[in-house]
């Protein structure tokens, strides 16, 4: 009497779709990755990358340093040069 | 009789059980390859033939360059040369030449000599292979400031102290006050300007790229250690341990870093065929990139293309550790501007006023 549930042919049908899923997710996640980054998008990102830097740039401000903050900016400069990494 | 049955029928359900267990190893040790190959194989589609197949395979289980052993290490390199010397026809090496002992490198640009020509920028983009036409990356970016943001007056310098008290000078500001800083502002700058003659008289420039800060954020966000700072201080990045994740530029007030959203554009007839794995060897889609001081040529004493291409002598780079360098005379004799301090990163790139 065979039964039908723990043949050996049912297992190699469930092995067989355990297989297939794998290689359909693989499928599916290639598809994603690629939907991700499409060539058509690519040069609004890098517009996107410019305008976000250029805004940033804006908002800057520049302070002259006097002789006792460059001196302490060069000391802790050296101080963390010298410094051991842990 | 029935006994006999008895044995043969157990001996045959050992046998189905072996069998069965045989299968089942088949099929998860097929489906851990299938999982590997589908990850490995992305890597290698888009390679021109077997040969570079395969190398572009080995490259993607590739370690840290930094934590391989010496073997491994010429190894990667050759693969590499290998690669780039086909793809764009000519002999192309990469060098892995470490950092020198006891060099701090610092860099420091003269604003008030800056004509905004972007000879630097061109100088940068063809030295350090960046990508050209569609993907276009730049490492350095050049703002056009109106000169209204500039002040320097002496009486303004020193506005901005407190008194001192009899508990000491606890000064907030220093240079100028909250009305009339003594400084510059960069409010209204442009940095993609069309002009054709250089420099406008109304306006001055500042270009900014990587400030190889001596405390980078940068290294700090990346989650793999692909950013790291190498002994010398400059801040680099291995590009095939890169993950792509733009943490690092996310981290990065300066906006320093770059990101290669698409397969970058470099001609083989304008590609530089002397490289360093951690400086202009042709980069990837997905990693990020940066200025690194032209790696591939201050490690063996050269300046940076930048400098050598600027007209006007706005730019100078030294060893920090050196009293006698140029950026060592710049910070004990000029007017030093501090840039973004409020971040704590310890910049080794000063601006000044000559």
């Amino acid at each position: 009497m065979i039964d039908n549930k723990n043949s050996r042919r049912s297992f190699l049908g469930k092995a067989a779709a355990a297989v297939g899923v794998i290689a359909a997710a693989g499928y599916v996640k290639t598809l994603i990755s690629g939907a991700a980054s499409p060539t058509a998008g690519v040069a609004e990102k890098y517009t996107n990358d410019a305008t976000q830097q250029e805004k940033a740039l804006m908002e800057n401000r520049l302070v002259i340093m006097t002789d006792a903050e460059k001196t302490q900016r060069l000391d802790e400069l050296l101080n963390c040069h010298y410094k051991e990494l842990s | 009789m029935s006994e006999e049955n008895n044995v043969k029928m157990e001996e045959s359900a050992d046998l189905d059980k072996g069998r069965r267990d045989f299968l089942k190893y088949v099929c998860t040790s097929s489906a851990a390859a299938l999982v590997v190959a589908s990850e490995s194989s992305a890597a290698a589609v888009e390679a021109a033939d077997d040969s570079d197949a395969e190398m572009t395979v080995t490259e993607f289980f590739q370690g840290h360059f930094v934590l391989m052993s010496d073997e491994e290490k010429k190894q990667a390199i050759a693969r590499l040369e290998k690669r780039y010397t086909a793809k764009y026809g000519k002999k192309t090496t990469v060098s892995d030449v470490a950092a020198p002992e006891g060099v701090l490198f610092g860099y420091a640009l003269d604003i008030s000599k800056c004509i905004g020509c972007r000879r630097c920028v061109h100088a940068c983009v063809e030295e350090n292979n960046q990508s050209r036409e569609g993907s276009v990356i730049q490492w350095i970016q050049v703002m056009k400031i109106p000169k209204g943001n500039l002040s320097f007056s002496a009486d303004k310098l020193e506005n901005g102290y407190p008194e001192k008290s009899q508990f000491g000078d606890y000064g907030v500001q220093v240079g100028g006050n909250a009305y009339s800083p003594a400084g510059l502002t960069t409010e209204g700058a442009q940095s993609y300007y069309q002009d054709e003659t250089v420099p406008d008289k109304d306006f001055f420039y500042m270009p900014v790229q990587c400030q190889q800060c001596e405390k980078p954020p940068c290294v700090k966000a990346c989650p793999v250690r692909a950013t790291f700072r190498d002994h010398a201080g400059v801040v680099l990045i291995d590009y095939n341990w890169c993950i792509g994740c733009r943490m690092c530029q996310l981290a990065c007030p300066y906006q320093a870093r770059r990101f290669n959203w698409g397969e970058p554009s470099l001609p083989a007839e304008e590609m530089n065929p002397k490289t360093h794995y951690f400086g202009n060897r042709p980069r990837m889609r997905g990693v990020m990139e940066k200025c690194t001081f032209c790696v591939q040529r201050t490690r063996e004493g050269r300046n940076p293309a930048c400098l050598e291409a600027c007209p006007v002598g706005a730019r100078k780079f030294g060893n920090l550790l050196d009293p006698e360098s140029d950026v060592r005379k710049v910070l004990a004799t000029k007017r030093v501007f501090r840039f973004k301090e409020e971040y704590g990163t310890y910049p080794k790139f000063f601006y000044y006023i000559g």
